[in-house]
């Protein structure tokens, strides 16, 4: 039973259970993973409710698709934060096409502070923290408020008060220069 | 248009996986991604190095109950079917997989990780027509344990009281009133409670059915499904 409980707390061997139909391996990701997935979600939509759905779809999803998690993937983690990230994106699009309101009575949740300084302390491993680091103060904001915060090209334009096509162009240097960072 | 030359491919497929795209450029990375292998490579060449920057997005506990709706909604299992108590009281028609689904799950988890001391059988009652547990009994060699989940409180002057119908068994069997604070516990495990048995909850008179029988309606019923 014991063997059974750690090779349970592996993200990657939880996967592979899932995939095999464990219902039990199910739960224990959820226990290990959700509150991680779930402040992504809530980072990105802002409103409890929508990162809550958000969340569960994306837990029927990753029940439903776990065959199509590859092992050619070297990451289990990042294959979960991919599924749900794009569901809260889906419904941030959708979210902000109706209101973007920071209203506090509708339980929105106010623009979250600048986390860009915080890259050094939390973004630990090797070598993307190394080739963020090369990246410049405008690449780097742009990738994070994009990637984090959830934000579109006009999003971001908006927040950082820089024409479109420069955010665009930001951004579009920044993949370009992690890429030959993270392929060096 | 997916573009052929390799930097213009990653640039692509970088802006896809940050979500900067336009919805509809992003749909057509999307429906090209099943059959494109290097843009397919390149999403999760992307996806995989970007994913550490989520850390930045502080952890932050979901709602509570968020597991039993995900629990609700993955692989239903067929629910096992009893007759005659089941069929008089029409209890059938709420045993929906979904509750099924959540024992399951609940059984399996115990199995996996056992509290002490590991219970036998696991049941989650629900009221008709819905897949919300509204009460969770353990039963095991201790005895057995039922507790509300949330409002356990019966109607003004009146009283829950806890039934089990064994497998293929036509009558239920009093397992006693459920005190008003939603939780009663047995020292012993009653005959009735078995794999595939049924728990029941109906509306009595205060101090319990006067016949031996439920006279009132059956409000919550959950089939027991065994943890090994």
């Amino acid at each position: 039973m014991d063997e059974k409980i750690s090779t349970l707390s592996s993200t990657r061997e939880l996967v592979e259970a899932v995939k095999h139909g464990s219902r039990a391996a199910l739960k224990r990701l959820y226990e290990l993973e959700s509150p991680r997935l779930y402040g992504i979600a809530l980072r990105i939509v802002r409103r409890p409710e929508v990162a809550a759905d958000a969340l569960q779809e994306a837990f029927v999803q990753i029940w439903r698709n776990a065959g199509s998690f590859s092992a050619e993937r070297g990451d289990a983690s990042a294959w979960l934060t991919g599924i749900v990230r794009y569901r809260a994106l889906d419904a941030a699009r959708k979210l902000r096409r109706e209101v973007l309101s920071d209203d506090p009575t509708l339980g929105d949740r106010p623009e979250e502070p600048d986390i860009v300084e915080q890259i050094d302390n939390k973004v630990t491993a090797g070598a993307l923290s190394r080739c963020v680091g090369l990246l410049d103060d405008s690449q780097k904001r742009c990738v994070v408020l994009a990637f984090v915060d959830g934000l579109s090209h006009a999003e971001i334009a908006g927040r950082l008060q820089a024409p479109l096509g420069t955010v665009k162009s930001w951004i579009r240097r920044g993949l370009i220069s992690l890429r030959s960072c993270l392929q060096a | 248009m997916i573009p052929e030359d390799p930097e213009e491919l990653h640039v692509l497929a970088g802006e896809y996986v940050l979500g900067v795209l336009e919805p509809d450029a992003a749909r057509e990375v999307e429906a090209s991604l099943a059959t494109h292998e290097l843009l397919r490579r390149a999403v999760t060449f992307w996806e995989e190095h970007l994913a550490s920057l989520s850390s930045l997005a502080a952890r932050i506990e979901p709602p509570a109950h968020l597991w039993d709706l995900i629990a609700a909604r993955v692989g239903p299992m067929p629910a096992p079917a009893a007759p005659g108590f089941w069929n008089s009281l029409s209890l059938w028609r709420w045993s929906t997989a979904a509750a099924a689904a959540i024992a399951a799950v609940l059984a399996l988890y115990i199995a996996v990780v056992p509290p002490s001391p590991a219970p036998t059988f696991v049941a989650v009652l629900h009221a008709p027509q819905k897949d919300q547990a509204a009460w969770v009994a353990t039963a095991g060699r201790s005895g057995l344990l039922i507790h509300a989940v949330a409002g356990g409180a019966a109607p003004n002057d009146r009283a829950f009281e806890l039934w089990a119908i064994a497998p293929g068994a036509t009558k239920p069997q009093s397992l006693g009133v459920i005190p008003a604070d939603g939780r009663l516990a047995l020292g012993a495990l009653p005959a009735a409670v078995r794999d595939g048995g049924v728990l029941a909850i109906s509306i009595e008179p205060l101090g319990g059915s006067p016949t031996g029988q439920p006279t009132g309606p059956v409000v919550f019923a959950g089939t027991l499904v065994a943890t090994n």
